[in-house]
């Protein structure tokens, strides 16, 4: 057996700490949708039969629906243009060699440790001076800021599997920058690509504070939420909550699926 | 064969010059203008804006520094600021002592493969909903929620759990857990397996490779580990809202209450700086200390 | 000088910030040769390729192709083919789609495309592996189709940097055979980037020796192996014993070199072109070159007409042939090829006083000895 084998304690002590943390990662999400189809308004271990008629409030709620409306226009112009930022800022990183390359890369890689309350406050700022608060198209610009990071980060990561030399290569045997970008360096990043869709999609649907901040009157599904913790026990949020688990857990692990087999297995990524 | 006299490649190469530096223009530029503009300038004004006086209710541009005295002087900030950064560290430690094992357990016990399944699995909840999640964990501790019913079941009192730190650690746990997993294992997984295998070569006993060997290899990681479980608690708000109730009177309270309930921007942006400070200051001291050369 | 060049380069010159890539490249190129450009690493042989390609800009200089400027021209339009060291397949794509790329940048008909790609895939005998995806070649499979990929496009030069590199030896000297023939049978002009003195003297009509991002010597292999012009290319090419000196006293029309290690004389025309000994003059400095299988070795003195006494400092075998590094009095180190049974007469052991000596007509005096002093950065194997 290899000395990394062996270990200081029994296998089983890791297996263990490795239960736990699933368990604490997971057991809100496996309640959300148990108590989600239970028939009780008050959600506890006796649960006195299944019913789906929290669906059917959920479902037939037009400022739910709206809300849905809302954070399904936001999380999807949110994907596209950060995406589409984020695969630029790649190419131009790994493509390019320009003054100020590093204040580039830091500025991007900044906003996702700026807390979302102190965004949310600048941003609710600013957009009050432009006159564009409490539209939508606040919250799409605010939340292309937080997501297009992830989505450079997963391009970059692909790009660095392909070798600089093959789209010059291209551009030798007579092919045009944007014919080499397209035939050589955009089939590569595909993959990569629709991870970042997915994934600032996801990003963009499950956030609330900035939403809240700068939404104003038009809520989003997670602003929804937001205000209706702030209430009392309402059995509709584990039904919003288990919609959207199931939708961001399979947009995230189809992306994760993409990224990781493309990446062969090999251990060079950093989602966050 | 002549070639062209000299000046007639001056325009030439200027014009290949123009179109390369527009195609290159085209691809680096778009991000950095668009952070420039919706995250540099915002926080620009943030900053602007603790420098300006509030008239009858009313935001009004200024050069005063009463929003800065007057939130310094609070006694009650302060308390809040080491009560958020106390409480932010203390998560942060407590997170990354629960992952280890965890981490672990996905960088030598699990088979390459399942590494990237549990990872994947691992990092999955930290993109879906967190506000539902922490709804959840209401159910589980609140008066006669899931586990004071397992605790009355074994003749426990069963009293809430909310309002409590351990409440407020789960709410951090649930935020910060999936980012920590992975750098972690990450770090684990990239310690060299040759300098495993010499230094048992020589005879170092498991527990010895553990803290000689496996934990200064992967320093840098498990300090980034920590370092970003910090930030997230220290941003947090929902559950020190809903799930440490009054109790926990955070920065990000705070903020929140102050713009919300009183139209106190200046304060509000003192308290954010305040904040931007504190969260660079640890950033870079965590960032010195993971690569700090030894010796 | 040539009248009509084909590929002409022009004063050529790169320079990163404060560090010269290339300096002042001047060479003119016949249809249908194949040129060698060679040097150790950092010498800026590659950036002078990469500045034909276009794939750097020349700060200064001109390119011109079959009477055509292409320096101003950009990477896409030279039409000027790269043999890639790390052969830059692209690797989503099959043989066939590789080799039908260039084709199909240039808005060549799919029919004609498939039936030109087909041609070459056919001539470079890797035709069964035409819709069998690149990575799944061999090195020497690989290596066919990055020239197929380039050829197919019928280009005026193909340029080859370092192509063999990734080969192991024995395939490499195979694939070197075969470029040496498909050049003949296609008579299309090859510049070829090498840091191997067997791939640059056997392939090349004529060689370019390139050192800190000058020129040092362009000439065929022959006249590079036997008259190296300055003491970098002597010690780069190796084999060549250097001796230091003074030019001394013309008696009865025979020059001399004052050296540390005693007076030698200089053959007639010292080695140099007719009329050039004319320019020598008494007590000016420099190097005498003796090619090591001119130096014979000898235990005991008066054998030859030049002779130095030497220590036999090691042996080194070779084949049928094996080097004698020997040490002068004055420290200077001399080379002596011997055959292997000449070696079995000479009676001497490591430590042991020798004597070297040669023809003086066997030694040439290098002509920029004054200019040239560095020594090679690396030497290549």
């Amino acid at each position: 057996m290899p000395p990394h084998q062996k270990h200081s304690l029994p296998k089983a002590f890791w297996i263990a700490g490795l239960a736990v943390v699933f368990l604490l990662l997971y057991a809100p999400i496996v309640s959300a949708v148990l108590f989600s189809f239970s028939a009780d308004r008050f959600p506890s271990l006796e649960i006195s039969g299944f019913s789906t008629q929290w669906y059917a409030q959920v479902l037939t709620d037009r400022a739910i629906l709206e809300a849905l409306w809302n954070s399904l226009t936001v999380a999807g112009l949110t994907a596209l243009i950060a995406s589409a930022l984020g695969f630029a800022a790649a190419y131009a990183d790994y493509r390019f060699r320009f003054f100020g390359q590093k204040a580039v890369l830091a500025l991007a890689l900044l906003p996702p440790t700026v807390p979302l309350v102190i965004l949310g406050l600048a941003m609710l700022a600013f957009f009050s001076r432009i006159g564009i608060a409490g539209t939508l198209m606040a919250v799409v610009a605010a939340h292309v800021v937080i997501a297009a990071p992830f989505a450079m980060a997963v391009c970059r990561l692909r790009l660095a599997q392909l070798d600089t030399e093959l789209e010059i290569a291209a551009q030798n045997l007579g092919a045009e920058p944007h014919s080499a970008l397209i035939r050589i360096v955009l089939p590569h990043t595909l993959p990569a690509i629709l991870a970042a869709v997915l994934i600032t999609f996801a990003v963009s649907f499950d956030e609330y504070v900035i939403a809240w901040f700068t939404g104003g009157l038009n809520q989003t599904i997670p602003v929804a939420v937001l205000t209706t913790l702030q209430g009392q026990v309402d059995p509709t949020i584990h039904v919003i909550g288990t919609l959207s688990f199931s939708m961001t857990l399979t947009l995230v692990l189809i992306a994760l699926a993409v990224v990781l087999n493309q990446s062969g297995g090999r251990m060079s990524k950093e989602e966050t | 064969m002549t070639s062209p006299a000299l000046p007639a490649r001056a325009p030439a190469r200027r014009f290949q010059n123009l179109y390369l530096r527009t195609w290159q223009a085209l691809w680096v530029l778009p991000l950095p203008a668009w952070l420039l503009f919706f995250f540099a300038v915002p926080l620009g004004l943030l900053v602007a804006i603790s420098f300006w006086s509030v008239v009858n209710y009313r935001l009004t541009p200024d050069a005063t520094l009463s929003a800065w005295r007057y939130v310094l002087g609070l006694d009650f900030l302060w308390a809040s600021f080491w009560r958020s950064y106390g409480l932010s560290l203390a998560s942060a430690v407590a997170i990354s002592l629960l992952a280890f094992p965890a981490s672990y357990a996905m960088a030598f016990v699990a088979a390459p493969r399942q590494r990237l399944v549990l990872l994947g699995l691992a990092i999955a909840p930290f993109f879906t909903s967190y506000l539902v999640r922490i709804y959840s964990w209401q159910v589980f501790l609140a008066e006669g929620g899931v586990i004071s019913s397992i605790i009355q079941a074994f003749g426990g009192k069963g009293e809430s759990l909310l309002n409590t730190y351990f409440a407020l650690f789960l709410g951090h746990a649930t935020l910060a857990l999936p980012v920590v997993l992975i750098l972690q294992t990450i770090a684990l997984a990239n310690v060299d397996r040759t300098g495993i295998s010499a230094a048992a070569n020589l005879g170092a006993r498991p527990g010895a490779i553990l803290f000689r060997v496996i934990l200064p290899a992967a320093r840098p990681g498990l300090a980034l580990g920590l370092l970003f479980a910090f930030l997230l608690s220290y941003a947090e708000f929902v559950s020190a809202a809903y799930l440490g109730g009054g109790a926990f009177q955070t920065l990000p309270i705070l903020v929140t209450d102050l713009v919300r309930a009183g139209q106190q921007w200046p304060r509000a942006a003192v308290v954010s700086l305040l904040m931007i400070a504190s969260l660079l200051a640890t950033a870079l001291a965590t960032v010195l200390w993971a690569y700090r050369e030894k010796g | 000088m040539m009248t009509n060049p084909h590929l002409k380069m022009q004063g050529l010159a790169k320079s990163y910030g404060t560090f010269v890539a290339v300096e002042d490249f001047s060479l003119d190129i016949a249809e249908g040769e194949f040129i060698a450009i060679m040097g150790p690493s950092g010498c800026g042989k590659t950036t002078t390729l990469r500045m034909l390609a276009g794939l750097e800009t020349a700060n200064r200089g001109e390119i011109t192709l079959a009477g055509t400027r292409i320096d101003q021209l950009p990477v896409w339009e030279r039409k000027t083919p790269l043999v890639w060291q790390s052969l830059a397949l692209f690797p989503f794509m099959t043989v066939r789609e590789n080799v039908e790329f260039g084709l199909k940048m240039h808005g060549v008909s799919r029919a004609e495309r498939r039936r030109r790609a087909d041609d070459w895939l056919e001539r470079l005998g890797i035709s069964d592996y035409a819709d069998r995806n690149v990575a799944r070649l061999s090195g020497g499979q690989r290596q066919r189709v990055a020239l197929a990929r380039s050829l197919v496009l019928e280009p005026k030069v193909l340029l080859l940097d370092e192509p063999l590199s990734a080969l192991d030896a024995h395939m490499a000297i195979k694939m070197q055979g075969e470029l040496k023939k498909l050049q003949r049978e296609l008579g299309i002009t090859f510049v070829y980037v090498t840091h191997s003195h067997s791939e640059a003297f056997s392939l090349a009509d004529r060689v370019v020796i390139m050192n800190a991002g000058r020129v040092e010597q362009i000439g065929s292999p022959q006249d590079i192996f036997l008259r190296p012009r300055s003491k970098f290319v002597a010690q780069f090419v190796g084999g060549i014993s250097l001796l230091e000196g003074k030019i001394s006293g013309k008696k009865d029309d025979e020059w001399f070199l004052e050296t540390r290690d005693g007076k030698v004389r200089l053959g007639h025309g010292c080695g140099l072109a007719e009329g050039e000994t004319a320019d020598l003059a008494e007590g000016e400095t420099a190097d005498l070159a003796v090619r090591a299988d001119r130096i014979s070795v000898t235990v005991g003195s008066g054998w030859g007409e030049n002779e130095i006494a030497c220590t036999l400092v090691s042996e080194e075998f070779a084949g049928a042939v094996v080097n004698l590094h020997l040490e002068t009095a004055s420290g200077r180190s001399l080379v002596a090829q011997l055959q292997q049974r000449d070696l079995e007469q000479l009676d001497a052991s490591i430590g042991a006083r020798v004597y070297a000596s040669w023809h003086p007509d066997d030694g040439f005096l290098l002509e920029s000895a004054r200019t040239s002093g560095s020594e090679p950065r690396e030497r290549a194997a």
